[in-house]
């Protein structure tokens, strides 16, 4: 079977503490390794915000691997993830094959330019006057 | 059915005007993934996904924002993407 670009955002829970993260973390590197996938990445995101609870907590490590794997493999990855209780949640995703990796975090897109800002103000506008009339 | 049709039509051409006319002034709107490409769409990009959710969280209508389709679609999909890992909310909350 080919094998396929993937990617997997995990949330790890925070009372597993940076150590503990980074055990999981290894844990599930050789999860992948083990499945005959090999890694392309790995970043740690750290200690992150909650958009929302999750588990009754307001913060959860991220960790994003990026691999290229089988799709029974993925399965297997994702069927031990969802068996593994302090991984609160994840996202796993196929990848462009041509698509850049993921650039580290302290090298996100800067803010957007001037032209956007202006923009979106006129979008709200139009958001709010449309909420009146209904 | 088209003879149907064109009863239908008729009497629409008496109360409503004709077809679609863009309602009101204001500059056309253009997608911004289309104008420009190197923006990629990206579930983990919370910061230029934020720009399409209401103050309540709810994405924005392509109406409002002007995006075509094809992107709105994948928006779409790239913000459930990073609700699901609480990269975004699914709804605001006033504590």
């Amino acid at each position: 079977m080919a094998d396929r670009r993937y990617e997997t955002l995990v949330l790890i829970h925070p009372e597993q503490g940076e150590q503990g993260a980074k055990e999981l973390t290894n844990r599930i590197r050789s999860l992948i390794e083990d499945q005959k996938g090999s890694i392309g990445q790995i970043q740690e995101w750290g200690l992150r915000d909650l958009a929302f609870l999750v588990a009754k907590q307001r913060r959860a490590f991220y960790v994003l691997f990026e691999y290229r794997a089988t799709p029974a493999a993925l399965a297997e990855v994702e069927r031990n993830l969802r068996l593994t209780d302090p991984v609160l949640r994840f996202v796993s995703v196929r990848q462009a094959e041509n698509a850049p990796p993921t650039p580290d975090r302290t090298a996100r897109r800067p803010e957007p330019e001037e032209t956007d800002t202006s923009l979106d103000a006129g979008d709200t506008g139009d958001m709010e006057s449309l909420g009146e009339e209904v | 059915m088209p003879k149907d049709r064109g009863e239908r039509r008729g009497g629409s051409s008496k109360g409503e005007g004709r077809g679609f006319r863009r309602r009101g002034l204001g500059r056309r709107k253009v997608c911004r993934f289309c104008a420009d490409k190197t923006m990629q769409i990206d579930y983990k990009d919370t910061r230029a996904l934020g720009g399409f959710l209401s103050e309540r969280g709810k994405i924005m209508p392509s109406r409002i924002t002007g995006n075509c389709a094809r992107h709105q679609r994948s928006l779409t999909v790239a913000i459930k993407r990073a609700r699901t890992v609480a990269l975004l909310p699914y709804a605001t909350s006033y504590p």
